[in-house]
């Protein structure tokens, strides 16, 4: 027996020659979305035609039929498995013709040879046909298969590519967010009033720690409380006496690490729909705790609740599929109403055991 | 009102952009009388019904009623300005619509382009289509999502809190800092004081169920029985089974038209 360190001998592979991968449906649609296209069926269905009368004049002559059957069935399996395994190179159809092909091909040119009175030329003629659709099946469904492979990698990277984007364009850099708060520097710095150089430290403060946030797939949650804290200073300086804030994350929970921008989405998401709207402003709370194993963190406004509209839900959505991706499906996103009115953001975080 | 100098109506909850806006405008405008600040959207409206600026300059996002209302509110009776920050959705459509606009932080030079155009319209004849500018704005206070409109409200009377359904209330009246509800529940007639002013209540309620015919008096559309006219700018309505008549002010008697 080989030792168990050298590589084994995949004896599937040694019967098959072929790509293991086996496509499902969707990933056949979304590779090859359109069918063979008309072009390419008239241009097989020529040379179908042409030769199909040029071997039947070379071949022909008494005690010939035999071959000539043989060529025509060959022919039309050769026609099948090709398109099939055009369609889809890891289908059975292309499976069973790989080995049906050579064996069914083999078997008739030996049986034909055996029969006496067969000019040899010609069965070697067939044998060397047979071998030709046999060489162009396979080539069909490695090089099918290995274009579909790599369509499907590059369909999955540009989707990555395009998320990442989205992120990026999503990511905190709201203009509506970035312009009103210049607004209020500016007034201030032209008014010569002291709340112009907190507020310009904070935003900057904000801008330094939500900038780079977003490269990574994953941060501490020491880092989102700093954003966080940079948000709620903006925004204090900017509603005054309307915002009441509080954020309090025990020591041991800062290092969890969390999608960038996750808890920062929530507190934005409460001041918008929870502070801003409330003709006397609201207060909002940031907090955390360790709970059977898992990190909660809860987001807590007391404005229309709930059932009040929050935006498109893009936000949120964005979120829950982020928060998937990282750490599966026990990590939960949540929006309820809060005790005594408002809205309630919860998220569950598993923690390394 | 027919002072030379226009008047005007700044509204924005936010108070350094709203005192930027001021500051801009004593500069740009020098003569514009400035006759009303508001910090919300319910103060902006209830300003233009006290005041009747001829201008009004509207923050979009506001609470209350946020400037869209406020503009729609107000319709034709004033030349509306909308002041926004960069990256309102709503600004695609005021381009497209040419609805006039300033964009926060004010620049000077697009603020004198603005008053200049707003100078022009007060000599000539409105440049605006009034109906265009209103399917405009409906249709943007139709992506504006509402909250939930009240259902109930809650009164103390004497010792007690009254849960009063708002289906069940006949109208509301002004009385300086409070709002008197007067209310008709199958337990009989009665009324009690809230303390949430009238001009926050009407960003409240379900502006299709609660029509607002005087600064100080909100009916509910049902319970109305007839308007009557009295004489040339004069109108009051009468009630369904009770004895009040209330008076419909000059700016809301366009609801009743008569088909």
């Amino acid at each position: 027996m080989i030792p168990s360190a050298a590589p084994s001998i995949d004896w599937r592979t040694v019967f098959m020659l072929l790509p293991q991968r086996r496509f499902t449906a969707a990933e056949l649609a979304r590779a090859v979305p359109v069918p063979l296209s008309p072009t390419l069926k008239t241009a097989i269905a020529m040379n179908l035609g042409l030769m199909a009368p040029l071997l039947v004049w070379a071949f022909w002559r008494r005690g010939a039929a035999p071959t000539l059957v043989f060529m025509a069935v060959f022919f039309v399996v050769v026609a099948i498995a090709g398109m099939s395994a055009w369609r889809n190179p890891s289908g059975t159809v292309a499976r069973v013709a790989y080995w049906v092909m050579p064996v069914g091909g083999g078997l008739a040119v030996g049986m034909l040879l055996s029969r006496i009175g067969i000019d040899r030329l010609q069965v070697a003629a067939m044998a060397q046909l047979v071998a030709l659709g046999v060489l162009g099946l396979w080539f069909t469904i490695v090089h099918r298969h290995q274009y579909i492979e790599m369509r499907l990698l590059e369909l999955a990277e540009r989707e990555r590519a395009v998320e990442m984007a989205q992120r990026l364009a999503s990511a905190q850099l709201a203009p509506h967010f970035l312009f009103n708060t210049l607004a209020s520097v500016q007034h201030w710095v032209a008014t010569r009033d002291e709340r112009a150089a907190p507020l310009l430290q904070s935003l900057t403060r904000y801008l330094r720690s939500t900038l780079p946030m977003f490269a990574c797939a994953l941060h501490p949650a020491a880092d989102e409380i700093e954003a966080v804290r940079h948000y709620l200073d903006v925004m204090q300086a900017r509603l005054g006496a309307r915002l009441v804030w509080s954020v309090d994350v025990p020591a041991t929970l800062r290092a969890v690490m969390l999608p960038p921008g996750l808890l920062l989405t929530l507190v934005e998401n409460a001041v918008e729909h929870g502070i801003d709207p409330q003709l006397a402003g609201g207060r909002l709370a940031l907090r955390a705790r360790a709970e059977g194993g898992q990190a909660v963190f809860e987001v807590q406004d007391n404005g229309p609740g709930v059932n009040a509209p929050r935006g498109d839900g893009i936000g949120l959505a964005n979120s829950r599929e982020r928060l998937l991706l990282t750490h599966g499906p026990a990590a939960r996103l949540e929006l309820g109403p809060a005790p005594g009115g408002g809205c309630l953001a919860t998220v569950h975080i598993p923690l390394p055991t | 009102m027919n002072t030379s100098e226009p008047s005007a109506l700044v509204a924005d909850d936010e108070e350094a952009p709203r005192e930027q806006l001021l500051a801009a405008l004593r500069q740009a405008w020098p003569g514009l009388r400035i006759v009303a600040v508001a910090h919300n959207g319910a103060d902006a409206w209830d300003g233009f019904l006290e005041h009747e600026p001829d201008i009004c300059f509207l923050d979009i996002r506001m609470p209350g009623f946020s400037g869209i209302e406020v503009a729609q509110r107000i319709g034709a009776r004033s030349q509306v300005v909308f002041a926004t920050a960069y990256g309102d959705h709503a600004l695609a459509a005021f381009d497209a619509g040419a609805v006039d606009y300033l964009l926060k932080p004010v620049e000077p030079t697009r603020l004198l382009q603005t008053v200049q155009r707003l100078q022009a319209r007060r000599r000539n004849d409105p440049a605006v289509d009034p109906l265009q500018m209103q399917t405009l704005l409906d249709t943007l206070a139709a992506q504006l999502k509402r909250a939930a409109p009240l259902t109930v409200l809650q009164a103390a009377v004497g010792r007690e809190v009254r849960l009063i359904r708002t289906d069940e209330v006949v109208y509301f009246e002004s009385d300086s800092r409070y709002t008197r509800v007067v209310f008709d529940s199958p337990s009989g007639p009665g009324e009690a004081l809230i303390r949430t002013p009238l001009k926050e209540l009407l960003a409240q309620l379900d502006s299709a169920q609660f029509w607002q015919v005087h600064r100080s008096v909100v009916v509910a559309q049902h319970q109305i029985a007839a308007a009557v006219r009295v004489d040339e700018g004069q109108m009051h309505l009468t009630l369904r089974g009770r004895p009040e008549k209330l008076a419909v002010s000059r700016h809301f008697q366009g609801l009743f038209k008569g088909q």
